[in-house]
């Protein structure tokens, strides 16, 4: 035994503290069960400290400070100032005041906290070595453990994060001044959400994608609203391209150069390009295969329904374990990871897991499309109300977008929706507890909704649905 | 060779369930395509379930007694050769038909309901994975076929959970997967925490060999009744398996405890929440014949128990309980199970007599003619091979009175705001059997003379009472007649065959006493004395109408016609 290696046990060792970790400890700790928490860095992953959390909070942040600027409609004429360095300070406030309160509530709740990083050992043991070299190390023995390391930004060749103007999405998010120019390559959600941000703090901001358009996943009539709205803040987009790499440029920024498939090269003059292609999950170090738990070729980490690993009692939850890559997916399966554990009939059985993107306007969809629906071989009955018919929408400003709710037409079953416009992440939550609860149209019709709010859309879209909206015309 | 699982097919007409009657086969028997394995009874009707494949029984899910949802697995086969290893779901197809008569009318699409989307709520899909219950199979009472908390339950109960376990392990996703509570280490400190009772007992006494596996499969309910006893599953003895695995249940758990110590360990009522919840493995609730009250007593308190033990989780639920078994003791009645035919006949009689209004009419048709009538053609009747009741004349004047008011030959349809007038005049008769009321239908009786009618009605009425009947012959009726008087009595306020508009009940005929007007003599003798008293033969009839359709006056007049033509039969030489 090594000097400073100390050996401790617990009954569910759980590895990372971000959204699924947490979430899974305190669960297993309510349980009853003997739990360890182990975390190499900051409690709450990357949600809480460079993902979900400090994003919205600078999206709102330069949402305010550009809506501020253009309501001369309503009579508001200012030229808002915008101090980046404050903003960053508020945004850590509200980091700060989430990850206490994670860790926290991981005391209250009775979980052992080890801050280091955890390699496995064998089957039933890991390796704890906390912070740098010469602060020791211990041994965990687990019974069960709960694999919860998250993921990170995809790096591509030509683009290192090491470099000072190459941004990866978390460095965005703790940026010290805002670029002249910025290139964002990529036009997925995170890439579209931080444009967004920059182009409102009066960065001049070109997307470059590969595919022929933005946010792929989602239907053509969603993105375009998204599109349309970003065109409109000066947003510039450049389809078709990969980026291959950067140069100095003359005048003390870089170029940042693109090839089509065909071979056709761009170059755009940038002071810092965002790379925001995906995330990959962070299975490497982890010696996984000590424990018997193989990886996918791309390091994610295959689990069942009762998010059970090839190893019965290693458990994988959150982005490590694949897809979808999102924070509530990663909590709700740290809970049924804590209360398989304690011998609860928990299971991944969720009807639909909803998803949001925080551009301007916001996308909020949950469970099927039209065409899932067909496919998966419902009669399918759909109804939409846009929002430029929605008066608490006009009273805001803003009217783009609409709310699409599907439908099983035998039946009537909510069976998903699609939102795009103001509040569309808020709204979204509506349809999910619909489609949970087996909840039909008419009992979404027939439920009454606050007047005036964005909400009566949904009411809308599913009176429309049946055929029978007031505000709009029936199809 | 390959390992076929067979469900029970769709083998009628909405019919969700079906009682397993008796196995046709046994594990290990070899059969062959389309040969019967099993006898099950519908609400409907008793058909034959045949086997899908050639191939030898490998093992029988389901007891006998047990009713089955539709699409529950219950036997599977060894196959020999690739050519019949089938997709069990596409043996759902013609193959899985069962053997009765309208093979056309039967719902070949048969018993997808497993893999169909099931709408429920979070919390019902939790209980359906506690209770070890395929939410697919489960009929849904909300709107649509949604799925209820209740309806699991009911499902959980008349089902036994032992299906359940079947379908936790065929591979169902969103079924339970027995969970493994963990390593060794985890396995000692969780016996040391329970009472040790039941392992120090048992190692002192010279039990049963422990069977000593690394892994077994049992539902969660299971490994909880385990642990509750101090018993580690993996060493429980059994001879069941599942995909290969060896699988325990309850059953297996108290056997292993009793015989290691030679205490009845872990009554059922020790274990309230397994006896409401997964525990319904004991098979006490199927048990059609409930002998020992003992066992007996937790069903009837089943809901309620479970309901407690959910609350007082891990609290030492089982001395509470146990002394509720013990008042429960002396206290058990006898119970009959509410299914089947008879459970059938009670859902069509609340919905029959909870939706139409029901009045009911009553008179006397004086049917001296009609005896003689009857008398007169008899031995040409039993020349004919025919046995000639009252009913076939019957019949005959209720088709006069419908010709003239085809408002009792009629539905009404809610939904659609109207009344149809039915064109055909199809007769249900209500026939008495051992498994309760069954009403076949004759059909097109305007077409039939009486001896045909006759033979009809004795057919249809033999095929009920030993339950060859076919569905079909169970529907599609207009109108319906039902003779209590063969058994005695005069009136009855019959209940209509739901959706039908009328029900026409006829008592015994019998010589009464009739007032007649005193023949040849004039009126000086005023009303006393001019009428008689004289016995003569009658027939009492018994008309109930939904009153949403028709009112009493039409009825009157109604029933006028057909007593008309009851008492001079020579008018139905019209029909």
């Amino acid at each position: 035994m090594v000097v400073g290696d100390i050996s401790t046990g617990t009954e569910v060792l759980v590895i990372g503290a971000g959204p699924g970790g947490y979430v899974a400890a305190i669960r297993a700790a309510q349980k009853g069960l003997d739990t360890t928490l182990v975390e190499k860095d900051a409690y709450g992953g990357a949600c809480l400290n460079r993902g979900c959390i400090p994003s919205k909070a600078l999206i709102t942040a330069s949402g305010l400070a550009h809506e501020a600027g253009t309501a001369e409609d309503m009579g508001i004429h200012a030229d808002p100032a915008v101090d980046l360095s404050r903003m960053m300070e508020w945004k850590r406030g509200v980091v700060d005041r989430l990850t206490g309160g994670v860790e926290k509530l991981c005391k209250a709740n009775g979980v052992n906290l080890i801050e280091g990083t955890a390699r496995f050992v064998d089957d039933h043991t890991v390796r704890v070595a906390h912070g740098g070299d010469g602060q020791g190390s211990e041994s965990i023995e687990f019974e069960h453990a709960i694999v919860a390391t998250g993921s990170r930004p995809v790096e591509i060749p030509g683009f290192d994060f090491a470099e000072d103007h190459v941004w990866s999405s978390e460095a965005a998010l703790a940026a010290e001044s805002v670029p002249d120019r910025l290139v964002v390559v990529g036009g997925g959600y995170i890439g579209m959400e931080l444009a967004t941000v920059y182009a409102k703090l009066d960065a001049e901001v070109t997307v470059v994608e590969m595919l022929e358009d933005i946010l792929d996943p989602y239907e053509d009539d969603v993105k375009r609203v998204v599109r349309d709205r970003a065109e409109e803040l000066g947003i510039e987009f450049r389809f078709g391209e990969g980026a291959a790499g950067w140069s100095e440029a003359g005048d003390g920024g870089h170029l940042v150069h693109t090839e089509t498939e065909a071979g056709e090269e761009s170059s755009y003059p940038a002071d810092r390009v965002l790379v925001a292609v995906g995330r990959e999950p962070v299975t490497g170090g982890l010696d996984l295969e000590n424990a018997g738990v193989e990886t996918t070729e791309r390091g994610f980490i295959e689990t069942d329904d009762r998010t059970r690993s090839a190893v019965d009692h290693v458990h994988a939850v959150g982005d490590v374990s694949g897809e979808p890559m999102l924070a509530h997916a990663a909590s709700k399966e740290g809970i049924v990871a804590a209360e398989t554990i304690a011998g609860e009939p928990a299971a991944l059985d969720q009807q639909a897991i909803p998803a949001a993107v925080f551009t301007d306007p916001e996308i909020g969809t949950v469970g099927m499309t039209e065409a899932d629906a067909a496919e998966a071989g419902f009669d399918v009955a759909v109804g939409e109300m846009p929002f430029r018919a929605s008066g608490r929408a006009m009273t805001t400003g803003h009217t783009d977008g609409f709310v699409r709710i599907v439908a099983d037409a035998d039946e009537g079953f909510v069976l998903g929706a699609q939102v795009v416009g103001p509040e569309a992440s808020e709204l979204i939550a509506e349809v999910g507890l619909a489609i949970e609860l087996g909840a039909t149209l008419e009992d979404v019709a027939a439920t009454v909704h606050t007047h005036p709010t964005l909400s009566e859309a949904v009411m809308e879209a599913a009176e429309n649905a049946q055929g029978q909206a007031i505000h709009t015309l029936n199809r | 060779m390959t390992v076929e699982e067979f469900r029970l097919p769709d083998v009628g007409e909405g019919v969700a369930e079906g009682e397993l009657v008796a196995w046709l086969v046994e594990p290990g028997d070899r059969v062959e395509e389309d040969q019967p394995v099993a006898e099950v009874e519908t609400d409907k009707a008793l058909v034959e379930v045949p086997s899908s494949y050639d191939g030898v029984v490998e093992e029988l899910f389901v007891a006998e007694g047990e009713v089955v949802p539709v699409g529950d697995v219950i036997i599977s086969f060894r196959v020999d050769g690739d050519e019949k290893s089938i997709d069990a779901d596409e043996a759902d197809g013609p193959d899985g038909e069962p053997v009765v008569k309208d093979a056309d009318e039967v719902d070949s699409g048969a018993a997808d309901s497993t893999t169909k989307r099931a709408f429920a709520p979070p919390s019902v899909r939790r209980l359906a994975r506690e209770l070890g219950v395929d939410l697919g199979a489960v009929a849904g009472s909300g709107p649509g076929g949604r799925v209820s908390e209740r309806d699991v339950r009911e499902h959980a109960e008349t089902t036994g959970s032992g299906n359940g376990a079947v379908d936790a392990d065929d591979g169902n996703s969103s079924g339970p997967r027995p969970v493994d509570v963990g390593s060794d280490e985890r396995r000692s400190a969780v016996k040391k925490r329970d009472s040790g009772a039941g392992s120090d007992g048992r190692a002192s006494t010279s039990g049963p060999e422990p069977a000593d596996r690394d892994r077994t499969l049992a539902t969660p309910a299971t490994r909880k009744f385990a642990r509750e006893l101090g018993v580690d599953v993996d060493e429980v003895p059994t001879d069941e398996t599942r995909e290969g695995e060896a699988f325990v249940h309850e059953d297996h758990v108290r056997a292993y405890v009793e015989a290691s110590t030679g205490v009845k360990a872990g009554t059922d009522a020790a274990t309230g929440t397994e006896s409401g919840v997964g525990g319904s493995d004991v098979g006490v609730e199927t048990d059609p014949t409930p002998a020992d009250p003992a066992t007996d007593a937790p069903t009837s308190t089943a809901d309620t128990v479970s309901a407690d033990a959910d609350v007082a989780d891990g609290s030492e639920a089982g001395s509470v309980d146990g002394d509720a078994a013990g008042d429960a003791d002396g206290t058990a009645a006898e119970t009959i199970p509410y299914r089947g035919v008879r459970r059938t006949i009670g859902e069509r009689m609340e919905r029959s007599k909870f939706t139409a209004p029901h009045v009911t009419h009553h008179d006397t048709a004086e049917v001296d003619d009609l005896v003689a009538a009857r008398e007169r053609l008899k031995p040409k009747a039993t020349e004919a091979g025919v046995t000639l009741t009252y009913l076939p004349f019957v019949m005959k004047a209720v088709l006069a009175g419908l010709r003239e008011y085809p408002i009792l030959n009629s539905e009404l349809r809610e939904e659609e705001e109207e009344i149809v007038l039915k064109e055909e005049y199809h007769f249900g008769v209500a026939v008495a059997t051992d498994a309760g009321l069954m009403v076949p239908v004759i059909e097109n009786v305007d077409e039939k003379g009486l001896f045909e009618l006759a033979a009809e009605v004795s057919d249809l009425a033999e095929r009920a009472r030993d339950r060859s009947i076919t569905p079909a012959e169970l529907r599609g009726g207009t109108f319906t007649l039902t003779n209590f008087g063969a058994i005695g009595g005069e009136y009855a306020t019959p209940i209509i065959n739901y959706p039908e508009t009328a029900v026409l009940g006829l008592g015994a005929i019998e010589k009464r006493p009739v007032v007649r007007e005193r023949s040849g003599e004039d009126g000086f003798l005023g009303d006393d004395a001019s009428h008689e008293v004289v016995p003569a033969s009658t027939l009492p009839l018994s008309l109930s109408i939904d009153h949403r359709v028709v009112d009493g006056a039409v009825a009157a007049r109604f029933a006028n016609v057909v007593m008309d033509h009851l008492e001079d039969p020579l008018l139905l030489l019209n029909e």
